[in-house]
């Protein structure tokens, strides 16, 4: 029907969220205040902040992994309560499994859902192709590098067609060169599957590349403290956009913002 | 143009120079120096049984144990100018009181695996039950074999029942610790990334879990068979022919020392000839172990 900002119903609704866990010595940690969030579909949203400024939490309650203490998630209207092959995750370790190639371990999402084996297969190809891996198909995992390891747990993840893709600094581990090459790629396939993906980096410059959206955190407690639309070609421009003058006062201002929030809680002590 | 691709992979992987050679290989030179080691040994053995510094009822020479192996393999007059011919040492030859114990080692293991990798499954993936069951585990892990032999025996009767009770009940604790430790040392991650494809309670533990601590599960049956050797002669104690164990227990009773040489060197010999076996096993089980 049309596809309006207004008519399209959200992605992702964060709605009054707080998590507080328990350090092993007992004390409480106030993880995430109150965040309150709503993520239109195909929107490229990175999470930037100082480590400890609870993205990871934001992350891991959004995969299910842990229940917010307040508040609620919804994922395409409905309550999250656990994890689901609607949010498929991308981890900063790629956590293969050893036992089985590389063409098993992308299957093996549509084979958990018991797809035909001929069409498994051909989804397999398809995305390992995709992110460079077809000749290595019948590899073990630990036979190909970290960066080619990385590749293949992206293709495992889009292989099983996720509504929503969230990604912890999946290119954290990785060298520069090889960084800047899977950010590149990454985009590519953005373009041609346009998911909602949720991307965590403290890499500012990363999360400026590839956003349409930049939320920036501030750590003790984790809030939100910056909500900054990313509006460069929509995420149709190549590496050349990194010396683009509005690209620069963009990193610039998400910059601003992490080291204002940074030096807050410092300024209160003193 | 596949072949450039593919040395690419090979030279930035950090794990490809560990993948050639599979285990760290023994050069010659250090398999000389075993074998040297092991000839001087023997031949320390054999100076002082010959030189007769050592009483041969304590310790009799390599030739006297060699001996008493041959004549436990063989058949011979019962003593020298006697016709009557017997057959190995108490009615059956060497390799058939080992291949009993073997036997008796295998129905025990054989149990204490099934029972211990289901039940440290139980307790590895539902905490209550490990809290309730891990006191007693660690209870029957420190027994003695043969501080309860006299009580198994009693229930079981002197059969081989008693016996094959007495491994299982040696052996099944190492596996159950071990797989308990395989399952808890399974990385959050690595079943949330799972969970994430969508996968169910049980097709975790299918794809996850049960792969995962399999390399944990050999280490603990290997350990579990190292006790059952050790409790295999406990076992032996009575009615224990045919049996490795019950043999050489006799032959020391009747003061036959080369015999309970050649048993004892028979049974250090099977036994690492079979944890030889089982890692192999273990090494085609689990090729991933030790790089992922």
């Amino acid at each position: 029907m049309d596809h309006h900002d207004h008519e399209t119903p959200p992605a992702v609704t964060i709605t009054g969220v707080t998590k507080t866990y328990l350090t092993d010595s007992g004390d409480e940690v106030l993880a995430l205040r109150e965040t309150t969030l709503a993520v239109q579909p195909g929107e490229f949203v990175c999470i930037v902040g100082p480590s400890g400024c609870g993205k990871s939490t934001v992350m891991d309650m959004l995969a299910g992994f842990h229940e917010p203490t307040s508040g609620e998630i919804r994922v395409g209207g409905s309550l999250v309560t656990g994890p689901g092959a609607d949010r498929g995750v991308v981890f900063q370790q790629p956590n293969l499994l050893p036992w089985m190639t590389v063409r098993r371990n992308v299957e093996l999402g549509p084979r958990l859902r018991g797809s035909p084996a001929a069409e498994r297969r051909e989804l397999a190809e398809r995305f390992l192709t995709m992110v460079g891996l077809d000749q290595f198909m019948d590899r073990k995992p630990y036979e190909l590098s970290g960066g080619m390891q990385q590749r293949c747990q992206i293709a495992r993840v889009l292989a099983n067609d996720p509504e929503i893709i969230l990604m912890d600094e999946p290119f954290g581990a990785l060298d520069a060169i090889t960084r800047e090459r899977m950010q590149t790629e990454l985009l590519a396939i953005w373009r041609e599957k346009r998911k909602t993906v949720f991307f965590i980096t403290h890499d500012v410059e990363e999360a400026v590349f590839l956003g349409t959206r930049v939320l920036v955190m501030s750590a003790r407690p984790g809030r939100v403290v910056l909500d900054l639309p990313v509006r460069l070609g929509d995420g149709d421009a190549g590496p050349e956009m990194r010396s683009l003058p509005q690209f620069v006062a963009l990193r610039d201002q998400v910059a601003a913002a992490i080291h204002a929030s940074h030096d807050r809680p410092t300024a209160a002590v003193a | 143009m596949s072949t450039t691709v593919a040395a690419e992979a090979v030279t930035r992987s950090p794990t490809a120079s560990a993948t050639s050679p599979r285990r760290r290989r023994r050069g010659p030179g250090s398999l000389a120096v075993r074998l040297g080691v092991f000839a001087a040994l023997l031949l320390l053995w054999w100076a002082v049984t010959a030189a007769g510094l050592v009483e041969p009822l304590f310790l009799p020479g390599p030739a006297a144990v060699w001996h008493a192996f041959v004549r436990a393999n063989t058949c011979h007059p019962i003593s020298a100018g006697v016709e009557r011919v017997v057959c190995g040492e108490q009615n059956y030859f060497l390799w058939e009181h080992l291949l009993a114990s073997l036997q008796r080692i295998a129905a025990g293991v054989s149990a204490a695996v099934v029972v211990g990798i289901a039940l440290g499954f139980l307790m590895g993936t539902v905490r209550p039950v490990a809290t309730v069951v891990e006191p007693y585990l660690n209870f029957l892990r420190s027994l003695p074999p043969l501080g309860y032999i006299g009580l198994l025996i009693v229930w079981f009767g002197i059969g081989d029942a008693s016996k094959t009770w007495l491994l299982f009940l040696a052996a099944f604790p190492p596996v159950a610790m071990a797989t308990i430790a395989g399952v808890r040392g399974i990385r959050a991650t690595r079943i949330h990334a799972v969970q994430s494809l969508g996968a169910s309670r049980w097709q975790v533990l299918r794809h996850v879990v049960l792969p995962s601590s399999l390399p944990a599960i050999v280490d603990g049956v290997r350990i579990a068979v190292g006790f059952a050797w050790t409790t295999v002669v406990a076992a032996e104690l009575n009615n224990g022919i045919p049996g490795i164990g019950g043999l050489a227990y006799i032959a020391g009773t009747q003061l036959q020392t080369p015999l309970v040489i050649a048993c004892v060197i028979v049974i250090g010999l099977a036994a690492i000839a079979l944890d030889a076996l089982i890692r192999g096993v273990g090494d085609l089980l689990v090729p991933w172990h030790g790089k992922a």
